[in-house]
């Protein structure tokens, strides 16, 4: 059994998993769909979510430099990073810097895929996650499963005995909403005494040099404000070209994550503190991080490149509500996870990813900007096949059947033989073993052939006319 | 340039060679923009304040709300919300001149902003109809973090300053240089991170309300 | 249309072919009730899907420029399986976009091939007179034709005019079963996982029988209702439609 398989019998097994999966996703659904019927522009902002990502894509270099023209005026400093190993040294540089004791982070992917929290804790960094769900991992000291609700495997149970155990002066941990305030309390101070705070960036504003962040909690207003220093990590590919656009993605990506209009807090932050402020970082970092999206530009992937990271395609993925977020084993799971994580991390090793999947399309049909999610994953699949990374005995099947495929007439005689042998283990109209046919078997009976082939059938029947 | 730049780019450029000129490019947004309108939810029907008070106590962002004619009633509406939450007459009061000016006579007010402030009172730049939204713009007047600390936030915001829709907003500034800060606030805080189940408060406010300054003449 | 009958091609698909002929024989009997000359090229094997869903790209195209020849002349083309209908009319062209001669030959085919139920329904505006099936039933949309080609309200509609039979509705009736082709037997378990919230939402209809437009699908349904003791009964839509509904369904023996 590969790891892959190992991870998925682990998560099927795991009853309470499967309890946490569904009571976020279902409520995630259902409020996502109401949230789109109640706008019935959304298909025309979808299209246009689209284009203005691609438009910003396509001309990459002008945007960046845009914003990096922008963002320098305002006395932002902009760093850049090839890889994630170059933007962790970037920000643990910063931190070092400022003689930094600890951090604040306010949840961000792209910090999660360059190892962020791990390159902070190397280099004897304290690091307070404050997105609650991040939070409860970081005590847990477990990865996210899901890139919107990175808890999302977690049962309340479960979160009231980590804070049991982490927590000072908990109080009563019965309800969810003891649970919170429990967590308000424990990090109020944590905020305050940062002296840096790290948030990624869900949009880059190419002409003011902006960068926007989206909250429920106010977590990343507490991560970015008090502190000396804000750092933001940012992937290439967040620009929007003006407030403009941004307002138009925010409506896409607000209701597809969450089924709201607007998240609850929604900042573009322009640089350090200004003469007079009271509040506010003297110091305001931006690290644009490229970290295989170049790579996936150049190999054909340049759709993903639109991903908001909004969750709507996981939450409507089959495959990943019944395993969850781990099994994937990566940062981002799911149907874009399939996309990227070969990218990331190599075909051969996730390999799994792109065929484990039923090729539907519902994610696509969710998607705010309409990434085509089943031909990229059936594009990696073309790439394992022509590099021969498809398992052997089901590629000598696929071939023997191939080769049958294009000679009609011996493909009849096999299917006419095989549909005498069949019925040898047929009980009823049913089998429910069969040599060669476990895969289907083992969980399912399959019907019994009626009996000869169509074509046969069709031919005798018109002999007989 | 920095290396990383210049290897990013480099890479980009390999895999787009043909980069378009800076007037195609702006030809074509133009032609985006002209998509906009079409696709913004057409439900903001009438003024927008009144539009306003309608979403900000619809059930998405269950803030409460009210009205009032003139400034000078805003400070017994402060009261009497303290009043109704049991809290104690004892505010932080956002440093911003129309709000100090008003007569605060019968509670205690300061100008900065406790870690576990409980009631602040704020002036909020203007509002978004289309989604109940809040907007503050960071200030000496207006700091950042008075929308953040306290368990109860009361803003007052002038009708005026209420836009149908998000873009309205964006264009009323465009071309003018933003704050440091430019927060949007729909709502309460609040968090679904346990099991998808809201609750209110977990690092920002826990209750906010919106009162509204002035209306058109009849 | 009327003068000039048109000469549809009756591509059965390989599933039909050889575990179910019954669907390709209700899919002669609803053609032969419009105004059009069917016939089954001899020729036929499989759309190629298979290859295609496992990456084999080069030899897709070999399996399509087979069909590409055979259905070559005809003036409609017809599969009874929204799955291989989507694969000759979207796959196809995309697979020779760097061959324009067989690109073109590809977009031609795609252009002429419909899903048997849209096509009964939105090029004849049919509807089944005279057919009655006093029962209940359940439909499930298969993803390809739901999503790729649009096939949703047709079969209903044309279900509707079955006399004598009540369609319940399924909660999720849009979501993926679990069969994704070769996926089902790669992934046994993450696909038992699936199939069994689906045949859970089928039996939680109440209805005697499950409807729906794709062998693939049905034979995944089925299979795992009939493991689980399930009551319901499993037909292709074109059963009922041709009034076949009183043989024996999916894993019934006649
Ligand atoms: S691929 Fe689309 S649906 Fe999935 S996270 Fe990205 S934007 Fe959302």
């Amino acid at each position: 059994m590969n790891a892959f398989q190992g991870r998925v019998t682990a998560a099927l097994a795991d009853a309470t998993l499967k309890i946490a999966i569904d009571r976020t996703t279902n409520t995630a659904r259902s409020k996502r769909t109401a949230a789109i019927a109640a706008w019935p522009e959304f298909a025309k902002a979808r299209e246009l979510g689209r284009d203005i990502k691609d438009h910003v894509i396509a001309n990459m270099e002008y945007y960046l430099n845009q914003f990096e023209t922008n963002a320098k005026k305002t006395g932002a400093k902009i760093h850049w990073a090839r890889t994630g190993q170059e933007a962790c040294e970037i920000v643990v540089g910063i931190c070092k810097a400022a003689n930094a004791k600890s951090v604040t982070r306010s949840k961000s992917m792209l910090g999660e895929e360059i190892g962020l929290p791990h390159a902070l804790e190397a280099a004897g960094i304290e690091r307070v996650e404050t997105d609650l769900a991040e939070h409860i991992i970081q005590l847990a000291g477990e990865a996210p499963s899901h890139i919107i609700w990175p808890a999302l495997h977690k049962t309340r149970e479960q979160v009231g005995e980590l804070f049991k155990a982490h927590h000072t002066d908990p109080g009563a941990l019965e309800t969810v909403e003891q649970m919170v305030n429990s967590a308000r309390r424990n990090l109020r101070e944590k905020f305050m005494a940062a002296d840096v705070g790290i948030s990624g960036a869900n949009f880059l504003i190419a002409d003011t040099g902006a960068i926007c962040t989206v909250t429920n909690e106010g977590n990343a207003e507490l991560t970015t404000t008090p502190p000396r220093v804000h750092i933001v990590t940012a992937g290439i590919e967040k620009l929007v070209p003006s407030m403009v656009e941004a307002m138009t993605m925010l409506r896409l990506l607000v209701r597809s994550a969450t089924g709201a209009e607007l998240t609850q807090y929604t900042t573009f932050h322009t640089g350090p503190k200004r003469a007079g402020d009271v509040d506010g970082p003297e110091e305001f970092h931006i690290v644009l991080v490229d970290a295989g999206r170049t790579t996936m530009l150049a190999e054909g992937l340049a759709e993903m490149l639109r991903c908001l990271r909004c969750g709507a395609c996981m939450n409507h993925c089959v495959v990943y509500r019944q395993i969850g977020g781990h099994a994937y084993g990566a940062t981002y799971p799911g149907p874009m996870g399939s996309v990227i994580t070969p990218s990331l991390d190599g075909l051969e090793k996730s390999q799994d990813l792109p065929r484990a999947c039923t090729l539907n399309g519902q994610c696509q049909e969710v998607c705010p900007v309409a990434i085509p999610l089943p031909k990229l994953i059936r594009g990696w699949r073309t790439k394992a096949w022509v590099q021969g990374y498809e398992p052997l005995h089901t590629a000598w099947a696929l071939r023997i059947w191939e080769f049958l495929a294009v000679r009609p007439v011996l493909y009849q005689l096999a299917s006419n033989m095989a549909l005498r042998i069949m019925p040898v283990f047929a009980k009823g109209g049913w089998i429910s073993k069969m040599p060669l046919a476990g895969g289907w078997t083992r969980y399912r009976d399959m019907p019994k052939p009626q009996g000869g082939t169509f074509l046969a059938q069709y031919k005798k029947h018109q002999a007989a006319k | 340039m920095s290396n990383a730049k210049k290897a990013i780019f480099a890479a980009i450029r390999k895999a787009l060679p043909a980069p378009a000129s800076a007037p195609t490019i702006a030809a074509e947004l133009t032609q985006l923009r002209a998509r906009v309108t079409a696709t913004r939810p057409d439900r903001v029907s009438g003024p927008p304040d009144e539009v306003f008070l309608d979403r900000v106590q619809s059930p998405g962002v269950a803030a409460t709300a009210e009205r009032i004619i003139s400034w000078d009633e805003f400070p017994a509406v402060v009261m009497r919300y303290a009043e109704q939450h049991h809290l104690a007459p004892n505010i932080a009061l956002q440093p911003h001149p129309d709000l100090e000016a008003l007569n605060w006579g019968g509670c205690q007010t300061h100008d900065h902003i406790h870690t576990d402030e409980t009631l602040a009172v704020g002036l909020a730049l203007g509002g978004i109809a289309e989604t109940g939204t809040l907007i503050f713009h960071s200030s000496p007047q207006s700091p950042t973090l008075f929308a953040f600390l306290p368990l109860h936030h009361v803003v007052a915001v002038p009708y005026k300053n209420i836009w149908s829709w998000m873009e309205d907003y964006v264009a009323s500034f465009d071309g003018k240089s933003p704050p440091r800060n430019v927060n949007f606030v729909t709502g309460a805080s609040g968090t679904t991170d346990i099991e998808g189940a809201l609750v209110r408060g977990a690092h920002g406010p826990g209750w906010l309300h919106i009162v509204v300054v002035g209306a058109a003449a009849q | 249309m009327k003068n000039n009958p048109p000469r549809v091609a009756l591509f059965a698909t390989c599933l039909v072919d050889a575990m179910r002929p019954q669907i390709g024989f209700a899919a002669l009997a609803l053609l032969e009730q419009v105004n059009c000359v069917v016939e089954v090229p001899m020729g036929q094997t499989c759309c190629g899907q298979p290859a295609l869903n496992s990456g084999d790209q080069d030899g897709t195209r070999k399996i399509a420029k087979q069909n590409i020849k055979l259905l070559a002349g005809f003036d409609h083309v017809v599969v009874p399986s929204g799955s291989c209908a989507a694969t000759i009319k979207k796959d196809y062209p995309d697979l020779f976009e760097a061959d324009p001669v067989w690109h073109a030959k590809a977009v031609d085919l795609a252009n002429r091939t419909y899903e048997l139920l849209s096509y009964m329904s939105d090029l004849w505006g049919w509807r089944p007179k005279d057919v009655s099936y006093a029962t209940t039933a359940t439909y499930h949309d298969s993803c390809s034709g739901l999503r790729s080609l649009n096939v949703q309200a047709q079969p209903r509609k044309m279900l509707a005019d079955v006399t004598g039979l009540e369609l319940l509705p399924l909660e999720g009736a849009n979501v993926c079963c679990g069969f994704g082709g070769t996926f089902c037997v790669k992934y046994p378990d993450i696909s038992n996982a699936i199939v069994g919230e689906k045949a859970a939402a089928i039996n939680a209809t109440g209805a005697a029988l499950l409807l729906g437009g794709d062998l693939g699908c049905l034979m995944n349904m089925a299979g795992k209702l009939h493991r689980d003791g399930s009551k319901v009964r499993a037909f292709h839509t074109a059963e009922i439609l041709a009034g076949m509904g009183d043989g024996p369904a999916i894993g019934e023996t006649a």
